[in-house]
Parts: C-alpha cells; sequence; structure tokens
C-alpha cells in the first residue's frame, strides 16, 4: 500500500497535446476513480501510470520510489484491462501465475498465492478451465485475480464495468467494493460513468480534455463543483445553467435576476462574484413544481419523462430558457400547462463567465 | 459449405447429368494416375513389347522390389526431407520473428523495411537465379545442404502472412504481459506464438510443399545425384530413359515418388487448400 | 495508443534484433541477387568470372536474337492455350461442386490431387500418356482403329500437348479459388431467382458472374502469370524441341545461362521476363479496380 504523487506530467501525441504539467496525489489505501468523457485522457493517464505509455516529462512516484524509469512489470503495479485481456491459450491457473512465474517466484509459493487468491475471488472451481469457457463476469473474476495474486502496491481497473450487461454490473459493483476491503492497495479505476465513480470512489478525479476540472469526494464533486464542466457531467439529469443578472444591492448573499425577470436570492456570497455573465446552477431536484405564484418564475412543461418513484419535467420559461424540474411520482403535469417553479434557492449555484463555481456558504460536502 | 444451386432429391445434391459430367471429369482425371500405376506393375519385357498388356495379368511387383532393393531413390527421399523440414522451420522462425517485430515493436525504418519487404512479393525466380548461382558458387554451397535451404528462406510471403496475423490479435495481450514482468521475448514466445498455430500450420504447409516440389534453384545447385532432391532425381532418371532401362521401373519409380507428398496431402487436405489459395490471393 | 512508445523497443535494437534475422536473408538471397542480376546483365560475362561491360549490348541482342523471339511467342501460345482453358473448366467444376456433402468433397479432393505432384513425377506421368510409342492415348486411338498422334515431337502438337499437361496439374488450384468465391454469394438470391422462375442458364450468367468478377480476375491474373514462367514441363518432356517448337522464355534463360554459360545474356532475358510478369500484373490490377469501382 503505497501513495502515488504524479508531478508535472506531459504527454504529446505527434501535434496533439493530451497533457501539460499534469499534477495529482492520491493517498496510500486510496480508491480514486478518473472519470471524463472519452477523449478526455483518464485512460492515457492511466496507461502512463502503468507504464504502458511513456510521459514526455514529469514524475511518477509510488511510496517512496520513482516508478516512471521503470518497465511496467517492475513496477509493482497491476491493472484489470477493459477486455481482461486474460490469455486465450493458458488455463486460469496459469493465467493467474504468469506474472509470478516471470518474476521467478518458487513453485510453492507460486501454488500458495493462486490457491489463496482462487479463494479471495471464489474462482476454485475454474482454476483448470480455459478463459474462452468461462462467462463475462467470471473472466472478470480471473482478470482481478491475475491482479491481486502479484500482492502489487498499486492496482489499476480499466473500465471495469463497462463489458457487463446491467444486472451483472450492479453485482460486479458490489463485490468490486467487497474486494476494495479485503484487498489493502491503492487503487484507481478509469471510468466514464458518473455511478461507478460515485458509489465507488473515496475520491473522483474529474478530466476533461487533458486537465483536471476538480479533485474531491464524491459529495463535494457533486455539491460544490468546481465548474460548469463537472457542474453539467456529474449528475443525472444535468443540472439547469440558466444565464442571470446580478441584482445590485449590498447584502452578504447575491441576489439573481432570470431571464424572465423573475428573482433568485441565492446563498452564495456576493463578496467575490463577478459582476457580469454570471449563470445560475439548480439541480432538478432543488426545482419543485406548483401552482403559478407570484414573485416566482412560472414555465411552460415541454416534455415529461416518468420515472416511477420520480417524474421529470422539462419546462421553459418565458424567456425560453430551459429548466429541468422534479416531481413525485404520480405528477399531474401535463405537456403545455403552465406551471409555477418553486426554486431551492439556498441549494443554487453561481458560475462566473471564466465557468468557475461559487456556492452556497456554509455547506461542505 | 452451404449449399448453392438446384437441390436434387438425392444424389447428395447433384442432378443426374450434374453427378454424371463430374464423375466423368473426374474419371479422367484419374486415368493417367491408373495408368501409372497399372505399368508400374508390369514386367518390363512385357511392355516392351506392348503396353497394352497393362490391361490383363500377369501384374507384378518386380518393380518395387528393384527400387527398394538399389536407386538413389531413398537417398534423394531422405534429401527432400531434410531440405523441406529445414526450410519449413527456417521460414516458420524468421517470419515469426520477422512479423512480430513489424506487427509489435516500434524501430527506425520500421515502415520502409515492410514495404521493401512487401514488394518483394512481385520478384520472379528468373530475375534473381543466375546471380543467386554466381553467388553460392562463389562461397561453394552448391551441392550441400545449406546451398539448397537458404533460398527459400528469403521467401517475404511468409513475414506478410505472420505480421498480417500478428496485427489481429488485441495488443492487450502484450499490455497484460508487460505488466506481469515478461521481456520481449516471453510475450513473443509464451503469449503470442502460440495463439499464431493457425497462422503457422498454413504457412508451414505451404512452404514445405513448395520446397519439395520445387525444381529449377535444385536442378542448378545440386549437380551431384548423391546431393538431388526427389524432383531432381526423378527428373534426372526419365531424361536418361531409354526404353531398355525399363517403363515399368520408371513408372514404379514415379509411384513411389509420389507416395509421401500424396501422405501430407491426404493427411492435411484442408489445411493445404486454404493454404494454396491464401499464398495464390495475397 | 500511439506508436512510439517505450515498452515497444527503446531505440529499436528489440524490433531489429526480431527483424533482423529475416532481413538479412531477404537482404542477401533475394535483393542482392536481384540487384546483381541487373548488373550482369548490362555485362558479357561467363561462369568462370570472365567479364566486361557492355551496357545495353545484350538487349540489342536479344531483339535480333531469332531464338528468343521464338521463345517469346511461344510462352504467349502456351498462355493462351492454358489460361482461358484453365479458367472456363475449373469454373465449371466449382459450379457443380460448392456443394455440401461427402460426395462433393470427395470430388474436390480428386480435382486438387494432382496439384500437389511435383512438375518431375507429373512429366514422368505425361510422358508415358502422349507418347505415341505405346502411351495412354495411343492405345485408346489404336482401339478405335486411328493412328497415334506424335504429340511431343510434332512442332505443331508440342506446345499443345504440354498444355494438356499442364492444364490436369494446375486445375486444383482456380477451382479451390472460384469455390472460395461461390461461397460468398449470399443463397438468398438464388431462392429469390428460384421463386421468379429463373432458368439455371440465367442465374449463371445474371447472379453467378457477375456476383464472383472479381474471382475471376484474381484467377485469370494468377495463371497467366504462372503459366508465363512455364519451364519444367518443356524442360523435361522436349527440351524445347522439336525444333524450338516448344521452348518458353524461362527454359531460354536456362539454356543461355546454365548451359552455353553466358549468363550476362541469361539476365539480360531474365530482365525482360521480370518486366513482362510485372507489366501483365500492373494492367490486370488496374482493370481490377477499374471494375470495382
Amino acid at each position: 500500500m503505497s501513495s502515488l504523487e504524479l508531478t508535472n506530467i506531459s504527454k504529446r501525441f505527434g501535434a496533439v497535446s493530451v497533457f501539460q504539467g499534469l499534477s495529482l496525489t492520491i493517498a496510500a489505501g486510496e480508491f480514486v476513480a478518473f472519470l471524463g468523457p472519452s477523449g478526455c485522457g483518464k485512460s492515457t493517464l492511466l496507461r502512463i501510470i502503468a507504464g504502458l505509455e511513456r510521459a514526455d516529462s514529469g514524475e511518477i512516484r509510488l511510496g517512496d520510489q520513482r516508478i516512471d524509469t521503470l518497465a511496467p512489470g517492475a513496477r509493482g503495479v497491476a491493472m484489470v484491462f477493459q477486455h481482461y485481456a486474460l490469455y486465450p491459450h493458458m488455463t486460469v491457473r496459469e493465467n493467474i501465475a504468469f506474472g509470478l512465474r516471470n518474476g521467478g517466484a518458487p513453485k510453492a509459493e507460486i501454488a500458495e498465492r493462486v490457491a489463496e487468491a482462487a479463494r479471495v475471488l471464489e474462482i476454485g472451481p475454474l482454476l483448470d478451465k480455459k478463459p474462452g469457457t468461462l462467462s463475462g463476469g467470471e473472466r472478470q473474476r480471473v482478470a482481478i485475480g491475475r491482479a491481486i495474486v502479484k500482492q502489487p502496491r498499486l492496482f489499476l481497473f480499466d473500465e471495469p464495468l463497462a463489458n457487463l450487461d446491467a444486472a451483472l454490473r450492479t453485482r460486479t459493483r458490489l463485490e468490486l467494493a467487497q474486494l476494495r476491503r479485503r484487498v489493502r492497495a491503492t487503487m484507481i479505476m478509469v471510468t466514464h460513468d458518473q455511478v461507478e465513480a460515485m458509489t465507488l470512489a473515496d475520491r473522483v478525479v474529474v478530466m476533461n480534455q487533458g486537465e483536471i476540472q476538480q479533485v474531491g469526494t464524491p459529495m463535494q464533486i457533486y455539491d460544490r463543483p468546481a465548474n460548469t464542466f463537472v457542474a453539467g457531467f456529474v449528475g443525472s439529469p444535468r443540472m439547469t445553467l440558466a444565464p442571470v443578472g446580478l441584482v445590485p444591492g449590498d447584502a452578504r448573499f447575491a441576489t439573481v435576476r432570470l431571464g424572465d425577470g423573475s428573482q433568485v436570492s441565492t446563498r452564495v456570497p456576493r463578496a467575490d462574484l463577478p459582476s457580469e455573465g454570471l449563470l445560475l446552477g439548480l439541480r432538478p431536484e432543488c426545482v419543485r413544481l406548483g401552482p403559478p405564484r407570484p414573485g416566482e418564475p412560472t414555465a411552460q412543461v415541454e416534455f415529461i419523462e416518468r420515472l416511477g418513484d420520480r417524474t421529470l419535467v422539462y419546462v421553459k420559461l418565458g424567456d425560453g430558457t430551459a429548466v429541468t424540474a422534479e416531481d413525485k411520482g404520480a405528477s399531474q403535469a401535463q405537456v403545455g400547462q403552465t406551471v409555477g417553479l418553486r426554486l431551492a434557492a439556498a441549494a443554487a449555484h453561481l458560475f462566473g463567465p471564466d465557468g468557475r463555481g461559487h456556492h452556497a456558504a456554509g455547506r461542505a460536502g | 459449405m452451404t449449399a448453392a444451386g438446384v437441390k436434387g432429391p438425392s444424389l447428395a445434391g447433384f442432378t443426374p447429368a450434374g453427378l454424371a459430367g463430374v464423375a466423368l471429369a473426374a474419371a479422367v482425371m484419374i486415368t493417367p494416375l491408373l495408368w501409372t500405376v497399372g505399368l508400374s506393375l508390369k514386367p518390363n519385357f512385357e511392355l516392351m513389347r506392348d503396353t497394352s498388356s497393362v490391361f490383363g495379368p500377369p501384374y507384378t511387383l518386380e518393380n518395387y522390389r528393384a527400387i527398394l532393393a538399389n536407386s538413389n531413390v531413398f537417398r534423394w527421399v531422405f534429401n527432400s526431407t531434410v531440405v523441406s523440414l529445414s526450410t519449413t522451420f527456417g521460414v516458420l522462425a524468421l517470419s515469426s520473428l520477422a512479423g512480430y517485430a513489424f506487427a509489435r515493436l516500434e524501430f527506425r525504418g520500421r515502415r520502409a523495411l515492410f514495404v521493401a519487404v512487401l514488394l518483394g512479393l512481385a520478384i520472379p525466380e528468373q530475375a534473381v537465379i543466375i546471380a543467386r548461382h554466381q553467388m553460392f558458387s562463389a562461397l561453394h554451397l552448391h551441392n550441400t545442404y545449406p546451398g539448397l535451404i537458404l533460398p527459400g528462406l528469403s521467401a517475404p510471403f511468409g513475414v506478410f502472412l505472420m505480421t498480417q496475423y500478428f496485427r489481429g490479435i488485441p495488443v492487450e495481450l502484450d499490455e497484460a504481459a508487460l505488466l506481469d514482468g515478461a521481456s520481449h521475448f516471453t510475450i513473443f514466445w509464451k503469449v503470442l506464438l502460440p495463439l499464431t498455430l493457425p497462422a503457422q500450420a498454413t504457412l508451414g504447409i505451404f512452404t514445405f510443399l513448395a520446397s519439395w516440389n520445387d525444381y529449377w534453384w535444385p536442378l542448378i545447385s545440386a549437380t551431384r545425384s548423391s546431393m538431388f532432391t526427389l524432383t531432381v532425381g526423378v527428373a534426372s532418371s526419365q531424361m536418361n530413359f531409354a526404353q531398355t532401362s525399363g517403363l515399368g521401373y520408371l513408372m514404379a519409380q514415379a509411384v513411389f515418388a509420389s507416395v509421401p507428398i500424396l501422405i501430407v496431402y491426404a493427411l492435411f487436405q484442408q489445411h493445404i487448400v486454404r493454404a494454396v489459395a491464401g499464398a495464390a490471393t495475397r | 495508443m500511439s506508436a512510439g512508445d517505450g515498452y515497444r523497443g527503446r531505440g529499436g535494437l528489440v524490433g531489429y534484433l526480431f527483424a533482423g534475422p529475416y532481413l538479412v536473408a531477404y537482404g542477401a538471397l533475394l535483393v542482392y541477387p536481384l540487384l546483381a542480376g541487373m548488373a550482369l546483365s548490362l555485362h558479357k560475362a561467363d561462369l568462370f568470372g570472365g567479364r566486361e561491360f557492355v551496357a545495353f549490348e545484350n538487349y540489342r541482342r536479344l531483339v535480333s536474337d531469332t531464338v528468343f523471339r521464338q521463345a517469346v511467342g511461344n510462352t504467349l501460345y502456351f498462355t493462351l492455350l492454358t489460361v482461358p482453358a484453365l479458367t472456363v473448366i475449373s469454373l465449371a467444376l466449382a459450379l457443380a461442386l460448392n456443394k455440401a456433402g461427402r460426395l462433393a468433397a470427395f470430388f474436390r479432393g480428386v480435382f486438387f490431387s494432382s496439384s500437389v505432384l511435383s512438375v518431375t513425377i507429373v512429366t514422368l506421368i505425361w510422358r508415358f500418356v502422349l507418347t505415341p510409342d505405346g502411351g495412354l492415348i495411343a492405345n485408346g486411338l489404336k482401339a478405335a482403329g486411328r493412328a497415334p498422334i506424335p504429340f511431343l515431337s510434332d512442332p505443331h502438337l508440342a506446345l499443345p500437348g504440354i498444355a494438356l499437361t499442364t492444364v490436369w496439374w494446375c486445375l486444383g488450384l482456380p477451382m479451390m479459388l472460384f469455390l472460395a468465391g461461390l461461397q460468398q454469394i449470399p443463397g438468398e438470391l438464388y431462392e429469390a431467382a428460384a421463386l421468379d422462375g429463373t432458368s439455371a442458364w440465367r442465374t449463371f450468367w445474371r447472379i453467378t458472374l457477375p456476383l464472383i468478377g472479381r474471382t475471376l480476375l484474381v484467377v485469370v491474373l494468377i495463371e497467366s502469370v504462372m503459366q508465363f514462367q512455364l519451364f519444367g514441363q518443356s524442360q523435361i518432356m522436349t527440351q524445347g524441341g522439336p525444333n524450338g517448337a516448344s521452348r518458353p522464355i524461362v527454359l531460354f534463360i536456362y539454356e543461355v545461362a546454365f548451359r552455353r554459360w553466358d549468363v550476362g545474356y541469361a539476365a539480360s532475358a531474365s530482365e525482360v521476363l521480370f518486366a513482362l510478369i510485372l507489366l501483365a500484373s500492373a494492367l490486370q490490377y488496374a482493370a481490377t479496380r477499374e471494375r470495382r469501382r
């Protein structure tokens, strides 16, 4: 179990710069998810840590050892590949033992460690089968077995759940959470699925276009998104981002005016807010429906999604601003209807013209 | 194979006319072989008088006994075996190593070298054989096994085939092995090579067949009877043929010389068809 | 994922180690002889090291050499004799044998079997099929009360005799190529044609043939290049005779180089052959591309 420290990592593919001076520290024993859309560089970063790609500059330290100069197999890092990458011509046992054999471990020790890994993952009965005969979930376990048998200081998971069907994905997610408790190691997972990242990781690193957008616990990411990208990427359905004007005044907290003229009194301190180009951020659960009331925004229902336990209602303000609202499962809302919006203004976020997030005071994730 | 075309009620999918035509063609195809076998089973003196005696007894194994008793044929079969097996293993080894390099490794000039190798597919034997003969003369390689084996190792087809095959194997496997601490050679030998067995079989059989049946190069390189391959040996005995030395004996030699390759064909028929067709349409 | 990353062989040394053995063989045994042969064709050279630069004199000699011109003519004639016959017969066989079942597989095996024999065995068999002196065909003609035909000793029949031998020997490969092509045609097309009441003949011309057009071109290309390189059959069965009537280019090269030891001159002839083969391949390749557009 070791901490991981990335310092000033830069990487280009030809003319395209992927990272420029990226730095990140992960504590020993932490489970961190790299979250972002495809092409954001999260997989490349994982592969740089594994040694499958070489950074153009920068330094990687695992514990007190610099590893970026070492061969992939010498870094004390194990990786579970997206498509598992099991050796098709070897039995499960040989697959798991392969790394230990390359390391020249004694036979008795190899047998013992393979047996231990098989016990932890409950794959004992599969040991003499070939990967081709296994189900997707079983292959996943074997791939994990191949990783843990090496007792690595750092585990890397590349989209571990992406190849499983929906039912299996939920189960495997739980298993990964349990595995995490049993195997004491630092873990990094790459995913484009925010639910995986939020449910499994201690901390989430949100990435976009080769840059780290925010690092934080799942609740920090959700409650205090650092910028409009994080705000829009995390949370489903997306947070509403509506252009607003700052209402002049000298109150401690900012009041803003929506496009249709209605005012929203946020709990965001006015002190260091820019005065122009603001966006108001509202999660759907902070926008409820009711009969129109003076002083509150009214809107017209455009589209309704019934999810059973709740209903998502997409509405438009008088000036055309789109807002996503949430209603109870048995919502009465109808398309075309005019409704009043009850905003939980205290939970509203503001974003400056630079995209930076400003959040309600006193709420910490 | 899926059936396409008119399906008859019986006759294994053939129409009566179709079956008759195919059977006739097959008979025409096989008749020269039966004729050869028939002649080989006749006493030589009878054939000298009239070859139509082949259509009735007496038959004899005397000609085969003569081959077993004497003859360079065994020596030639041995030479052909040594040359063909060595060429095959050599081509498999060189093509696999180079295919792995071209498909998986980075080195200066890789692309250009690969294109150069592909261009080699268009070079016919006639364009190199004279200079190669001179070169081997200078190196005193004629009438030696290396002299017969080496030219076959330069054929680009195997490299082309193996490179394509290695490219079809997911790179994730190499990467998993790298993280498992495997060296490039371990990745090649233990992880990827076992997965190329189908291509190895195709290439191996194709190379063996081509080498076994090669004629021109052994004809000019092996000039001593003891170094003849079977093809050259059989050619030499028919060129020296005079009616007196025995037509039956000569035909027995033809049959005897066909047996090894026909056994190989019977064993690997599916592979051979695929290999030859694959090589032709590269 | 791009190339050029460390683990794929830092500095390229590993790559050279793996590719090196073949590249050495390729360079020494194919590229060097190719270039040396080109140089040789510009020299008057014999086997014993005598060498004199004569520029294009050898090529000038070739143009006026009636023996060489006859060999070129023979080669073209032989290609014309064999390629259409091979194409038509092998296509017919493929059409007849494109079926599931053991019987069809057995017949496919029969028609391919001659292809695995070496040229020397094939010629040995066919010399005594063709010979007027008690050969198989002569026996058949005799039974029918006809005179034997002196295939290999008649200047007009020597190349046709060799062509017959060659067709028998080479049928298997084009048949297999056609079978592979026919397998690509979806069965539904035939079912649809059958529902429309299309005759078998019409089905062949309107459906099968257009859909295996590419295979057809490939077969013609491969067979042309292969038959252009006729050598063993002539060398063994007729030694190019009678009177040069069955001497192809490759046999000319062989005789000049390894019987008369005029290696520079032979090299120039082999360069001409190389150019002709490349030209044929290029033409056919262009035709294939034109068709596919």
